[in-house]
């Protein structure tokens, strides 16, 4: 598959003697919005930690545009384009909004450590350069208003917003997004699902979201991935996925 | 100068460098300067006459305050075609009567939600051909034929003055003051939305009359955050800068507001004593948050501010020791609050709409903000009576304008004569008929009277409001607001139609009141054991003494004081129908429904016995019994003999 | 009481005060960054000042010498973060004030060993005597070094509040001081910003180093004023630049205001204590310092 931007090729990966992952290989496409889903402990948080780098698997390959690598860590991850957020908010929440998602264009920016340090003119104009890329995204989001609040304040919708907006500051070719949904109430729910459908199709960004909930997924995504005890058991359009009757025992056999 | 559109060339001309609108876009404050503002104007009007805008054609606009918005309403008026601007919270359902009723063709909507509402309505509204969005987001997928960008309307305009430069300048020209400029749909309480015309005479004259009483001009700033649809926000943001040439800013989005009223600082504020009451709330509950520094500053300097701000404000005499404590206070407390509030500069605020309450009013002024209540409607292009400087009152709403009379009916109906008066009720005569006489005057259906000082007083609606058995006025909901302007008192339902006097039923605020018992150690088992207490009692008719006194120096209603009350075993509430969703009182319905204590209350027992069912939360009933006790209130003479002293 | 004579000693007051700041400021950019407390700020100070007297006395121009100094410092930060504090990542932090602890001890040591044990007197071409224009006009005497070294600390904290507010660096070190974890998640090098503390806390040691040099002479003594610096942080918390600030001058005013007004009625000589007393009354109203952080930990 040419069209292919990341493509997973047996991957293997096991936690001493507990394997995690076994031999699951799928492709994300460009501008797709393809979710990895299955019952809790299925290996879906491993497989999105391959993704980025934090794990390194045992066996297989992981394809990222025209680079092939079995093992790769975080910051080179975030390097290559590969950006995510966390299923428990890892933003810092002594500081303001703005500042948070500042850090997200941390890599982008080039200005050494004297530059900065002597605040020259390079620095103030790539600062104002970069603070006007942040206010797209503070306007894209809707969070003009608490642009000045510090993070800890606001509450966990918002949070969880901000958290991607971090993300998208680092204008990721591949955006990751660890249960971007959970603990959501429904409206949170509805807001965060039209922000992630408007960021793949305004800012063309490709989205590999892992959920648990497999309502809310099934009507965002173009193609679902479903694991179950660390082994791909589906892969498919939402509606083939859904009709497929080892997904349905998948999710039958675990309470919810 | 007797349409907006030449009002706003003359800006350009005179002024085209200064300041008109200032949007927060991107988190920086964008400038359109009038010459910017009048540029736009000429090609978006060109835009429209190329869509085929016609004179007298309707063109409705949808969304929150935004310069593209302000500047399609002024294109609409350069062709002589009508602008209506709809409430953007409204549900789409509710746009398709004013869209059918105005038989329109184009409109200008903000964003993806406005359109998609819409489009919702589209196949009810056979007459809406074109939707220009100004926000493309979301849009882009979107193929159905009528969307057009604003850009694209842009685009067309520019073409259109390329072939033909002077196009919208002729338009402009043919316009005359006598041409309807707006309607704005009000919801009335009853029955289908009316569409008030108003024309450009009516609402630049009442506009300038009152900026000219309040020495508006292009240092003024405004911020419009109320709805544009609102005929309120309409003359503070549209009318009135295009008359005195000051400069509106728009907020980056609703949640903004706060902060965009502090970083901005108008000098010229208009809201709702809801929004003030809304603000009110907010310091109150940050200063509940604070130090303990912090928390006595706050209160010591209040209780300063409440006893000599207001007569600072006014410049009535105020001992020295006073004044300083006031300075002080300036410094570290009210400042800082004027501050937090977006209200440092302000120099004129106004209220309207609704009763404020007196706590509610004084709060403000006593902090230095120049708060005053005015009187008007969307009939009347707002201004008919504004309190002049100096001579602001919690109770009144000012002596008339200039340029409007006042009368009443012998049921005390107000009636209006302005040259701000619309036109008619579109497509409506019946309506226009009964509102407007054929004498020219308004029908307000608000009961009021001049009171001594010449300031318009309105009770009620007029149609609540009923008579003594001796024939003078009896207004029941004027009397249960002032009685719900005490903190203690949460609800109260005067009676008194028909009968000799008048007498009262008291639902407690429990929060305050059971506040202020543990104050003083009173112990109580609930609600109805509270209210029954002796001392709540003597708390409630303090409150209502305080009332009837204030009563007694209003010639007018010095026979509606309080004579009788008694406080009820249980709150009224919406789910026993005794409220209305909107916490009204259902006074009908609770007159049969407590019949007996009504009666109590006017033959002279001093108890009566109440048997009631009562519904607990969890859903069981059970049954109540008590005896209610029944106060009578101090009353007092009327103050005629008193005014002399 | 004499106007002008309470004012003399209110600003002498404060502006000793600000010299405290200084080296509160060198504790609170490391604590913040890395939960560490420098038990080896002092000994900075005083390496410091000592290297670069000791190069100004070998006849180095004083640009230069200032320049190596700061070279050195900034050197010293970034080992001391490499070879003490790297290897001990994730230990207690016990251990690490441990290892600052030893870090002082090799200091000294090493400080003797390059430039030796004598006092050194240190000028800066700014004479420690009084304004004479407010002396003459107002009966106020006010140090014309003092107002120099406030001014230094001014532009200082200035400086670094730019840096933190404006730059990715300080971003990134205000990131990093906000949450460990999170900072590693979006790809800052936690390392690399704690070597670029250590650097500034060496800049800012430098500083206050060559001031206190002036004031007090450039001795093994001048590791104490650690000592000072103490109380303030107490004062204006651990972790903030404004709270050591305004935590500096409340001690050197009361401090001197005491020691003027008070002094005389217990028989002098409080000025060497009352610092902490004014800290502990602090500690029993806001624990947490002026401008800390206040930790709510939920059992």
């Amino acid at each position: 598959m040419s069209d292919a931007l990341l493509e997973v090729r047996n991957v293997s990966l096991a936690f001493g003697g507990v394997r995690a992952l076994s031999e699951v290989s799928f492709d994300v496409r460009r501008r797709e919005v393809r979710a990895i889903i299955g019952p809790n402990g299925a290996g879906k948080s491993s497989m999105l930690n391959v993704l980025n780098g934090v794990y390194h698997p045992q066996q297989g390959t992981i394809r990222f545009e025209n680079l092939e690598f079995r093992g790769m860590d975080p910051h080179r991850a975030a390097r290559l384009g590969i950006a995510r957020t966390f299923q428990n908010i890892a933003l810092f929440k002594g500081m303001t909004v703005l500042d948070n998602i500042m850090t997200g264009r941390n890599l982008r920016m080039r200005c050494n450590f004297l530059q900065q340090a002597l605040w020259l003119g390079p620095a103030r104009r790539e600062e104002l350069e970069h603070r006007r890329a942040v206010e797209e995204i503070i306007d894209f989001l809707e969070i003009q208003h608490v642009r000045k609040t510090p993070v800890g304040r606001l509450p966990y919708g918002l949070q969880k917003r901000v958290e991607l907006g971090r993300a998208l500051a680092a204008e990721p070719k591949v955006l990751l997004l660890d249960e971007p949904m959970a603990g959501m109430n429904l409206e949170e729910k509805q807001d965060m699902c039209r922000f992630v459908l408007d960021v793949n199709d305004q800012f063309g960004t490709t989205l590999v979201l892992i959920e648990h909930d497999m309502g809310v997924v099934m009507d965002i995504s173009d193609r679902v991935v479903v694991l179950d005890y660390g082994r791909k058991i589906a892969d498919g359009s939402p509606q083939e996925v859904r009709n497929d009757q080892k997904v349905i025992d998948a999710y039958l056999g675990v309470t919810h | 100068m007797d349409t907006f559109p030449k009002l706003l060339m003359r800006h350009a001309q005179e002024r085209g460098a200064r300041p008109a609108i200032r949007e927060k876009d991107r988190g920086i404050w964008q400038t359109w300067t009038w010459r910017q503002l009048a540029d736009e104007v000429r090609v978006l009007a060109a835009g429209l006459a190329a869509e085929g805008l016609k004179r007298g054609d309707h063109f409705a606009l949808i969304g929150d305050n935004r310069p593209r918005i302000y500047a399609a309403v002024c294109a609409a008026q350069c062709l002589g075609g009508i602008p209506v601007p709809l409430y953007q919270d409204a549900v789409a359902a509710e746009m398709g009567f004013p869209i059918r009723n105005a038989e329109i063709a184009y409109a200008l909507a903000e964003d993806q939600e406005q359109v998609d509402k819409l489009l919702e309505i589209q196949p009810q509204c056979p007459s809406l051909r074109r939707i220009y969005f100004d926000d493309p987001r979301g849009l882009r997928h979107y193929d159905r034929p009528q969307l057009m960008s604003y850009e694209k309307l842009l685009e067309l305009g520019r073409a259109a003055l390329g072939r033909h430069p002077g196009l919208v300048d002729e338009e402009i020209a043919k316009g005359r003051g006598s041409d309807t400029a707006a309607m704005f749909f009000t919801s009335g309480t009853t029955g289908v939305p009316k569409g008030v015309v108003l024309t450009h005479h009516a609402l630049i004259d009442r506009s300038r009359v009152v900026a000219e009483m309040e020495r508006l001009g292009e240092g003024d700033v405004v911020l419009a955050f109320m709805p544009p649809a609102w005929i309120g926000q309409n003359i503070f943001s549209y009318a009135q800068p295009m008359v005195a040439g000051y400069c509106i800013c728009c907020p980056e989005s609703p949640e903004t507001v706060v902060n965009d009223m502090r970083e901005i600082a108008p000098t010229y504020y208009f809201a709702p004593p809801r929004v003030f009451e809304a603000l009110l709330t907010q310091v109150s509950v940050r200063m509940e948050d604070a130090g303990v520094v912090k928390r006595w500053l706050y209160k010591y300097f209040m209780a300063v501010a409440k006893r000599v701000g207001t007569r600072i404000l006014e410049g009535k005499k105020v001992g020295y020791l006073d004044r300083l404590l006031y300075k002080v206070g300036d410094l570290v407390v009210y400042g800082p609050l004027r501050n937090v509030l977006g209200m440092s500069n302000v120099r004129i605020a106004y209220t309207g709409g609704e009763a404020i309450g007196p706590d509610l009013f004084s709060f403000y002024r006593s902090l230095g903000i120049n708060l005053k209540q005015l009187y008007g409607s969307t009939e009347t292009s707002v201004f008919v009576c504004v309190q002049p400087d100096g001579q602001a009152k919690a109770d009144t709403v000012g002596p008339a304008v200039a340029g409007v009379e006042l009368g009443f009916t012998p049921e005390r109906e107000l009636l209006i004569r302005s040259p701000g008066l619309f036109k008619e009720y579109y497509k409506n005569p019946e309506a226009t008929r009964e509102a407007k006489d054929a004498q020219g005057w308004f029908h307000t259906g608000d009961a009021g009277y001049i009171d001594r000082d010449g300031h318009l007083r309105i009770i009620d609606r007029a149609k609540d409001v009923g008579k003594l058995a001796d024939g003078t006025l009896f207004a029941p909901k004027y009397l249960e607001n002032k009685l719900k302007f005490f903190p203690y008192v949460k609800e109260a339902v005067a009676f008194g139609a028909d009968r000799g006097r008048v007498c009262a039923f008291v639902n407690i605020d429990m929060d305050a009141v059971s506040n202020w018992a543990e104050k003083r150690n009173l112990a109580y088992s609930g609600y109805t054991d509270l209210a029954q207490n002796d001392a709540v009692y003597e708390l409630v008719a303090g409150c209502i003494a305080q009332a009837n006194a204030d009563l007694a120096h209003e010639p007018e209603l010095a026979n509606s004081q309080i004579h009788r009350f008694l406080i009820l075993h249980k709150e009224l509430d919406a789910d026993d129908e005794e409220l209305t969703r909107t916490r009204k009182v259902r006074r009908r319905f609770i007159a049969e429904k407590y019949g007996s204590l009504v009666d109590a209350l006017y033959d002279n027992r001093e108890t009566v016995h109440v048997q009631a069912q009562v519904r607990y939360e969890d859903g069981r009933t059970g049954t109540f019994s008590a005896d209610l006790k029944i106060r009578d209130a101090k009353t007092f003479a009327p103050a005629a003999a008193k005014s002399a002293a | 009481m004499d106007l002008a004579f309470f004012i003399e000693v209110l600003v002498g007051g404060l502006l000793a005060g600000v010299m405290y700041s200084l080296v509160a400021l060198g504790f609170v950019l490391i604590y913040k960054a890395s939960g560490v407390f420098n038990f080896a700020q002092g000994t900075m100070v005083f390496f410091a000042a000592l290297t670069y007297v000791s190069l100004v006395e070998r006849g180095w121009n004083a640009w230069l010498a200032l320049l190596v100094t700061l070279a050195v410092m900034v050197a010293l930060g970034v080992a001391t973060e490499r070879v003490v504090l790297r290897p001990l990542v994730n230990q207690p932090q016990i251990t690490l004030f441990m290892a600052t602890i030893g870090l002082t001890f090799v200091l000294e040591g090493l400080s003797q060993l390059i430039w030796g044990s004598q006092p050194h007197g240190l000028e800066l071409g700014i004479a420690d005597v009084p304004m004479e224009w407010l002396s003459q006009r107002w009966n106020v005497n006010v140090s014309q070094f003092d107002l120099f070294a406030a001014f230094v600390a001014g532009v200082l904290v200035a400086g670094l509040a730019v840096f933190f507010q404006k730059t990715r660096i300080g971003r990134a070190l205000r990131a990093v001081a906000d949450d460990h974890q999170a900072a590693l998640a979006v790809g800052i090098p936690l390392q690399h910003i704690w070597a670029i503390v250590w650097a500034v806390a060496g800049f800012v040691a430098l500083v206050a180093g060559l001031m206190w040099g002036v004031r007090n002479g450039v001795q093994f003594a001048l590791t104490f004023v650690a000592l000072k610096a103490l109380p303030v942080l107490l004062i204006g918390g651990f972790e903030s630049i404004p709270g050591a600030i305004l935590g500096g001058l409340i001690i050197g005013a009361t401090e001197k205001l005491a020691e003027v007004y008070v002094g005389p009625m217990v028989g002098g000589g409080i000025e060497s204590w009352f610092a902490y007393v004014v800290a502990l009354l602090f500690l029993l109203v806001r624990p947490e310092g002026l401008f800390g952080e206040k930790h709510i930990d939920r059992v």
